[in-house]
């Protein structure tokens, strides 16, 4: 993105007022410009600095001047002369721009802001807000700016480092102004968990219960803590609680059904992920489970749900998976054609995702 | 009884009370009680380091058998050997010291053992070999069970003079294999009377090729780290001999990372099929094609991955029946997060795995799984599952907080095809290893040796009731003489002939039954030379011998 727009603003026409400029110095203009044109760099700069000497009022020369030290990569050199031409000439947006974007290339992130706003380039001004550390503002215009450029993969980096860090400074005030509040615990409990950390974790979920045992999702993300330690019967326990008093919620039903699974309840779990498939239909993951909970007693059930698996995820590693499992139907039923191209299409998509056993 | 004795015997009777209650969990009687064995003095020295060789977290084998036909059951220990920190290259695991020897005990008439070693010219056995497995068969026919030990080196085969002692016989026979060997199982895949070797083989590697993993704390690489090997079959000549047959049968095709192997005839074609169970592999069933070849058709039959189509980190495995159908199934056990597996045979050629149904999944997750054995141990009629459990990590509780390198093994009862959680007499924690499935003092009960890394072996006690069982000892005539192989029905269960199943680790080849009520047995047999013999009405509570009937 940086670079994009630095030679962006390169290609700007400039449409600074042009004072009058003294026929020796508009000449070193004119030879500093033939000599970026051939790419000599050096000799435009020395041109420049020449003409911005001989005609220190003149806009146009400390911003040629500032213009080709950044085309040379030398963003520190190029600050002076564009913030002394912007100091000449404040409305030009072609100065604005490239002062902005020499003060960020530079790490002078914040100091490149007001260029940036002056002349709502709202790309470059969440970039350097993010580096601000304001995420806020940054996630603002960075979508702004996504939507006027939706396929640019730099704005789409730069929004989700600025969401990230906008969920995390968030988490940070609610730690530091609400510490003892369940959404405190239920945050650190998460931070906790993605550390394998799972006693600190369970203790932080249990805390945050004690405080609010009606808070949406607390036993969802807890009973995980217990799946992820295949304790299977207490995160059976919490699950079932989530999806008793959150009735309308498929993903606690979900993952109920599947703790069931894992537990051999496969009746029950087939129930529990029947109701979440009606809650939230063609979810993969839920009629994966299905397929096996239904595997052993309602072959036509898992039939229809492992094939369904297949239609959604076609070429991915569950589609893989539903293939294998409609094998082992197919096989109980008697329908070794059916188990053996279903093999076929197992292989088939393994060998592509390179994972083949 | 003067004050001061009266203090002495209450201090220990305390001091037994304590020790009791630390193998005695609360709740209903545990179906075995944890015993010292009086004579045996072993440790399996497995010298961990800190640099992590991987062989160092692997063995040892257990073996129950009776090597002197006196009718009580022996045992037969693994040990590993010294690893020095670090190994310079080219260095063999040094195994002069005693303390590194492989062990043979006998048991004597009163339930205590005699180390015999020595006597039996099993001392210093395999010097810079790193040892880990023990497999046991008679495959000479000449009435003595014969013993195979595994190594990281070369393996050595024992033949068993008859008269209590040995000879390393590995040079003649031609069975060393080399690399590292895990386990192994005599059988007899031609059915040509003579016991044929199958060895498993971990993967490749050496101290020069070993690696460290772990970013904070060094830890032991996982086995995808190194490159997988083919397994190994020796064909027996009947000279003394074997020949090397793996390229020929088709076992070499296939490389993997195996440890555990078991044998059943899983589709009944009367061929002798093989199951290897690999770490971190698709699991391997090599289908026994009659002919002296093998395919391995694992994935096409059902029994390479777990329901969910992941690979098993397979470990230890039993090939047995454990719902009463008739058709063997297999349990394969694995490390934790990973439930262990039971691939139940569907007939025709097909398994299934039911990890979940089985009731296995809710039982297993917490540790790693090794020694496995499908038997019956409250001689109900039903087969029951006991794991040894221990994490390959020793520093495991730094990575997982959730797990730990030392578990108590898990006994699982079958409730009519249905695994449930029972209670096996202790829950002390252990880094489990090798099982051995067998009835060692001979009371109709089936008990378990185990290994643990570091430990002292520990004898799981089978504490007996009042359910009748039958014990059958087959000799062959045509078939092998020790019958494997053979398909042995009583009172509707079965149980396919083998030493070999668990990890590392040889069972007592007697097949035991639990009658539950009955008091009469009838009997059916199908030997693997395809004579059928039938015995109605025997009594129960009894060891019964049989002997092939020569007329088919």
């Amino acid at each position: 993105m940086m670079h994009a727009l630095l030679w962006t603003s390169l290609l700007l026409q400039t449409q600074t007022a042009a004072p009058a400029v003294p026929p020796e110095a508009a000449s070193l203009l004119q030879s500093g410009v033939q000599a970026e044109n051939s790419n000599d760099l050096d000799s435009a700069i020395a041109a420049f600095r020449k003409a911005a000497d001989l005609a220190p009022s003149s806009a146009i020369a400390f911003f040629r001047l500032g213009d080709a030290y950044m085309r040379k990569g030398d963003y520190v050199d190029a600050i002076p002369p564009l913030k002394h031409a912007a100091e000449l000439n404040p409305d030009a947006p072609a100065i604005q721009q490239s002062l902005g974007f020499a003060l960020l290339a530079s790490g002078y992130a914040s100091e490149a802001i007001p260029h940036f706003e002056k002349i709502n380039e709202v790309g470059a001004l969440g970039i350097a807000q993010l580096q601000s550390g304001l995420p806020a503002d940054a996630v603002a215009n960075l979508r702004a700016a996504l939507i006027k450029s939706p396929n640019d993969p730099d704005l789409i980096f730069y929004l989700s480092r600025a969401s990230a860090q906008l969920s995390s400074q968030s988490l940070d005030n609610l730690l530091a102004s609400f510490p003892d509040s369940p959404r405190a615990r239920q945050a650190k409990g998460q931070s906790y968990f993605q550390q394998k950390m799972y006693a600190e974790a369970e203790k932080e979920y249990q805390r945050a219960l004690a405080l609010r045992p009606d808070l949406p999702g607390l036993r969802l993300e807890l009973g995980q803590i217990y799946e992820a330690q295949s304790d299977w019967p207490k995160a059976e326990k919490e699950f079932r609680q989530e999806a008793t008093t959150q009735p309308g919620n498929a993903e606690a039903a979900y993952r109920l059904g599947d703790v069931l699974l894992q537990e051999g309840k496969m009746k029950e779990a087939a129930e529990e992920l029947q109701r979440s498939n009606k809650l939230r239909p063609d979810m993969a993951d839920t009629l994966y489970s299905l397929g096996r909970a239904s595997a052993a007693t309602d072959p036509a059930t898992a039939e229809q749900a492992l094939t369904r698996v297949t239609e959604l995820e076609k070429q991915s590693p569950l589609a893989a998976q539903a293939y294998l499992a409609l094998a082992g139907v197919h096989r109980k039923l008697g329908k070794t054609d059916q188990a053996s191209r279903d093999m076929q299409e197992y292989r088939r998509i393994q060998s592509s995702l390179a994972v083949a056993p | 009884m003067s004050a001061i004795w009266k203090s002495q015997f209450i201090l220990v009777v305390s001091l037994f009370s304590v020790a009791a209650l630390a193998e005695q969990p609360n709740g209903p009687t545990p179906i075995f009680r944890v015993t010292p064995m009086r004579g045996v003095d072993f440790t399996l020295r497995n010298s961990p380091t800190q640099r992590k060789y991987l062989i160092e977290t692997m063995p040892g084998g257990v073996a129950m058998l009776d090597y002197n036909n006196d009718g009580l059951t022996d045992i037969f220990l693994v040990n590993a050997g010294h690893v020095r920190d670090p190994m310079s290259p080219g260095l063999g695991f040094d195994r002069h010291e005693p303390a590194y020897w492989n062990r043979l005990y006998r048991q004597n008439k009163d339930g205590s053992f005699a180390d015999v070693t020595e006597k039996a010219g099993l001392a210093n056995a395999g010097d810079t070999n790193y040892g880990m497995g023990v497999a046991v068969g008679d495959y000479d026919n000449d009435g003595f069970p014969d013993i195979y030990v595994t190594n990281y080196g070369k393996n050595i085969l024992y033949h068993n003079n008859g008269d209590g002692t040995f000879t390393d016989v590995t040079a003649k026979a031609g069975v060393a294999a080399g690399g590292w060997s895990a386990s192994a199982g005599f059988f007899d895949y031609d059915n040509d009377g003579k016991l044929d070797l199958f060895v498993t083989r971990y993967l490749d590697w050496s101290v020069e090729k070993s690696k460290t993993c772990g970013e904070k704390q060094p830890t032991y690489c996982p086995p995808g780290d190194f490159p997988p090997i083919a397994n190994v079959l020796y064909h027996n000549r009947g000279d003394g001999t074997f020949e090397d047959v793996s390229v020929a049968s088709g076992i070499a095709a296939k490389k993997g990372h195996g440890l555990g192997v078991a044998f059943a005839d899983y589709d009944g074609d009367g061929f002798t099929d093989v199951f290897v169970a690999n770490d971190v592999t698709a699991q391997f069933l090599f289908h026994n094609n009659g002919d002296g070849t093998f395919s391995e058709v694992g994935l096409d039959s059902g029994a390479a991955l777990t329901s969910n189509g992941k690979m098993l980190s397979g470990m230890g495995v039993a090939f047995q029946d454990y719902d009463n159908d008739g058709l063997p199934d297999l349990l394969v056990t694995q490390l934790p997060h990973q439930p262990y597996i039971a691939f139940h045979n569907e007939g025709h050629g097909a398994f299934s795995a039911q990890e979940l149904e089985s009731g296995l999944g809710a039982l297993s997750g917490k540790a790693s799984g090794w020694g496995v054995g499908l038997e019956d141990f409250d001689n109900d009629g039903w087969k029951d599952a006991f794991i040894m459990q221990g994490h390959v990590f020793d520093n495991i509780s730094f990575y997982d907080g959730s797990l730990h390198y030392r578990d108590s093994p898990l006994l699982a009862m079958n409730r009519k095809g249905h695994f449930e959680k029972g209670d096996a007499g202790s829950d002390v924690p252990v880094a489990g290893r090798g099982a051995a499935f067998g009835d060692l003092n001979n009371d109709g009960w089936i008990d378990v040796l185990t290994s643990s890394l570091g430990e002292h072996p520990r004898l799981f006690q089978n504490r007996g009731g009042n359910l009748h069982w039958l014990t059958i000892i087959l000799r062959g005539k045509r078939s092998n003489r020790d019958g494997f192989g053979a398909r042995v029905e009583v009172n509707g269960q079965t149980r396919f002939a083998t030493a070999t199943g668990s990890y590392l680790s040889s069972n007592d080849k007697r097949l035991h039954f639990g009658l539950g009520d009955a008091e009469t047995a009838n009997i059916e047999i199908r030997w693997p030379s395809g004579i059928r013999q039938t015995m109605k009405n025997v009594k129960a509570d009894q060891f019964v011998t049989i002997e092939e009937s020569v007329a088919p």
